[in-house]
């Protein structure tokens, strides 16, 4: 499409199933958020345990949470997403589904 | 002089509990109230243990919520079951790892404790069963490292 042609676009079937395909494939973010009390060694070793990282990546991950209250530590699709989301509620980890 | 581990991972993949029987009542009381929440509504715990998965929807997947309520209740029935053995499996520790670190949430959320501040201002009864939950999850993720 020119970008500067301003005239009003005629939508069309096709448009609009490449855009709902385009919104069903945007990727869901699990997201842990930062509580006063966890162990910072407890979350690490979570985030090891539930999705396989290396101890680095599960520190930095965790040290992101606590400078700055959340960090999206997995992304993909809705279903795995909500999977991990489960079991990190079964850690007691603070934790939610959103679409990037 | 160096201070026993409570918990002490040995090389027949065991992690060995050395806890009094005083340390033991009190996370019995501790798995007692995650199990009691899980189906009681009306516990003070029910809504830390019942967090949204996806808040940007209506609902959660009934199917979700429902497996973690499995995850939830083995856990606790895991920790419950070996509560006063000597040694226990890896598999029963991160059990008891995740009812502790439950357990610690809940007993946040029932006082209040939101952040820093509000911890600092928690009263000393609160403030001791959440240090002592914070003390038995730390040495038993040393345990497993």
């Amino acid at each position: 499409m020119n970008v500067h042609d301003e005239r009003p676009q005629e939508t069309t079937g096709t448009d609009t199933l490449i855009r709902d395909t385009q919104e069903t494939e945007r990727a869901w973010s699990v997201v842990v958020w930062d509580d006063p009390v966890t162990p910072m060694a407890v979350v690490t070793l979570v985030f090891k345990k539930v999705f396989g990282y290396s101890e680095s990546k599960a520190t930095q991950l965790m040290l992101q949470v606590h400078h700055d209250g959340r960090s999206a530590v997995w992304s993909g699709s809705r279903d795995r997403a909500e999977g991990y989301c489960i079991k990190l509620h079964a850690f007691g980890l603070q934790a939610t589904v959103e679409q990037a | 002089m160096l201070r026993p581990k409570v918990f002490s991972a040995g090389r027949d993949g065991q992690i060995r509990v050395k806890l009094n029987d005083g340390a033991r009542e009190f996370l019995e009381v501790v798995v007692d109230s995650i199990i009691a929440a899980e189906t009681n509504h009306e516990h003070e715990w029910h809504a830390t243990l019942h967090r949204p998965i996806t808040p940007e929807l209506d609902a959660d997947d009934p199917l979700r919520v429902f497996e973690r309520q499995q995850i939830l209740e083995s856990n606790a029935a895991v920790m419950k079951a070996s509560i006063r053995n000597a040694t226990i499996s890896t598999a029963e520790a991160w059990a008891w790892l995740a009812t502790m670190q439950l357990a610690l949430r809940a007993r946040t959320a029932e006082a209040g404790v939101n952040t820093e501040d509000d911890l600092k201002k928690a009263k000393p009864q609160e403030l001791e069963t959440i240090q002592a939950l914070q003390f038995f999850l730390f040495e038993l993720s040393s345990a497993l490292l």
